[in-house]
């Protein structure tokens, strides 16, 4: 029996799709039932649904033996796990962004906001900038036009929320996607299984997305 | 989740006595350090934080966060022997995902001075050994330095990002990075071979002996053959693996490296590895070995103490010498006793026994 943790939402719904036509069908399963546990019709898996960022907590502490996480995540909470593939779906990018009328003044601390603070550390330490973390839980576009802070952190999809906010992306830190990831120890004791199921959704991504 | 049907004290006197059987001396260190001496080796540590005081002096010391790198400092090897210790002691350092310092259970081995196969064939025989002891169905990763470095050292600038690639088996975001910088199919296929395990270890190693790209890598694969063929010939065969993505920190450690794995416990259990350059660091000449397995993170997994009595004896004001009595006279029988006014919450017990009248408060 492998339990796998999806993340709530279009992207979890998007990869129990992909599982479900290889293989890991569940019929008690319908997207707008509030059950958080669901067992396929072979009994061979477990989904639970879990909110999008505590994934990686779910697979490294092994109560789920693999996940779905975003690689936003991954970075922020670096969990010691394998990352067996890229989904190639849920795709945005991390990006800095700021005020259109922005200029850096380098004789000062940088003020960012973020949810990724770990992130926003990592980059601006690997170039030598001076910054102080405002950490926020959402609305961060509102930061700098409220001016609490010189510059964002933040994932962006599309563009639209930044272009409505009057900010522009300044800078980008990498490429996200989704990302299927195991547990080490079950990666171990449960080899053969978690094999399967990462080809099959390899196979599943490249035929049916 | 796995249970151990044994207590924590039985799994550690079996281990002692498997360790003493084999020679191995019982390390016992002081609690306190000088700090300097984690300050100076922060990577080695599990935890970057330890607790530090000053003493009376007015030095700065340190509760030890590890015995390694106490042992390494005060014992002094003659160059050809080799000394054998064992330790299980209290650690003080952050446990896991906690935010808080803790005490933790740790119970090690360590083999310090001349270091050849036989060291490093025993102790990985020990290591199947301990970890057997606590649940037969365990694995043991084996990877090696000289192996992991080499191939990291073909990649300059990018040595960092690759190692994490490395650590968790990325090969998604290894060929993004290998397309942008035109890497050659040989490098390219020995990052494959590191990240992928086979069922058999020994078409691991032949698949890694073929794809090796200099000397450190090669010569990293003939220790691991030989290492292999004796694990092979005792026995152990069918619970080790060969994993080339389980690499440490190249300031300390530098030959074989060990993660081992309890089923039913999602993290390593037990790690070690050969640490030549620690010796270095500080200023010493030899070589060294060991594993530490982190009994204190494991500790919900064992059997709970026995708490229960034979006998729970209820007394009050006027009844305490007569409860006495007959606790006294209860253990010359052999049995367990507890003396209470009251029916303590939770108590498992075979017999009351109420010497009042009836009136004892539940």
């Amino acid at each position: 029996m492998i339990n796998i943790a999806l993340p709530k939402g279009r992207l979890g719904e998007k990869v129990y799709s992909l599982l479900s036509r290889v293989g890991f069908n569940c019929k008690e399963f319908t997207p707008d039932s509030r059950k958080l546990i669901f067992k396929d019709d072979k009994g061979e898996v477990n989904y639970f649904w879990v909110k999008p960022s505590d994934v990686s907590v779910y697979v490294e502490l092994g109560a789920a033996d693999v996940g779905v996480a975003g690689k936003d995540i991954i970075d922020e909470y670096t969990p010691d796990i394998y990352e067996l593939a890229d989904l190639d779906m849920g795709k945005c990018t991390m990006c800095i962004a700021a005020r259109a009328d922005f200029n850096d003044d380098v004789s000062a601390p940088l003020r960012v906001a973020t949810k990724f603070v770990h992130t926003a550390e990592k980059y601006y330490a690997e170039m030598g900038r001076d910054i102080e973390i405002i950490k926020l839980n959402g609305s961060i576009e509102l930061a700098p036009v409220l001016g609490i802070s010189d510059v964002i952190v933040d994932i962006v999809e599309t563009g639209t929320t930044l272009k409505e906010n009057n900010l522009k992306v300044i800078g980008k830190i990498s490429d996200i996607s989704a990302r299927f990831i195991t547990n080490k120890a079950a990666f171990k004791f449960k080899n053969k299984e978690i094999t399967a199921i990462t080809e099959k959704l390899k196979e599943a991504v490249k035929v049916y997305d | 989740m796995m249970k151990c049907a044994k207590r924590e004290e039985a799994i550690v006197d079996e281990l002692s006595k498997l360790y003493k059987n084999r020679g191995f001396k019982r390390y016992k260190p002081g609690c306190f350090e000088e700090y300097s001496l984690y300050q100076d080796n922060k990577d080695f540590l599990i935890g970057k934080n330890v607790i530090s005081f000053s003493d009376l002096s007015g030095k700065l010391m340190a509760m030890r966060p590890d015995v390694t790198l106490s042992l390494v400092r005060h014992i002094d090897v003659e160059s050809g022997a080799a000394e054998k210790f064992y330790y299980n002691e209290k650690v003080y350092r952050q446990a896991t995902g906690s935010k808080n310092y803790k005490e933790i259970s740790q119970l090690g081995v360590e083999v310090v001075g001349t270091i050849d196969l036989a060291v490093v064939a025993e102790l990985t025989v020990l290591i199947c050994q301990t970890l057997a002891t606590i649940n037969e169905n365990y694995v043991l990763d084996i990877s090696h330095m000289g192996y992991t470095e080499g191939l990291l050292s073909e990649f300059g600038t990018d040595k960092q990002l690759v190692a994490e690639y490395l650590k968790s088996k990325n090969l998604h975001d290894f060929n993004k990075l290998a397309d942008g910088r035109n890497y050659s199919k040989e490098i390219k296929d020995a990052f494959y071979t590191a990240v992928s395990v086979n069922e058999n270890p020994e078409l691991t190693l032949q698949k890694a002996e073929k794809a090796a790209l200099n000397d450190s890598m090669k010569s990293a694969v003939a220790e691991l053959k030989e290492l292999y063929a004796i694990i092979k010939r005792f026995g152990y065969a069918d619970r080790v693996n060969i994993d080339f993505s389980a690499c440490g920190n190249a300031d300390y450690y530098n030959g074989v490296i060990f993660n081992g794995y309890l089923k039913g416990v999602p993290h390593s259990v037990l790690t070690g590895g050969r640490y030549d350059r620690l010796l270095t660091k500080l200023g010493k000449t030899g070589g060294a070995i060991g594993f530490a397995l982190y009994l204190g993170e494991i500790e919900r997994y064992f059997a709970r103490d026995d708490e229960s009595v034979d006998y729970l004896i209820i007394y009050d004001d006027i009844k305490q010498i007569e409860a006495l009595n007959l606790a006294n006279e209860k253990n010359r029988q052999l049995k367990t006793v507890r003396l209470s006014r009251c029916v303590p919450e939770g108590l498992v017990y075979k017999n009351l026994v109420d010497l009042t009248d009836g009136e004892a408060s539940k």
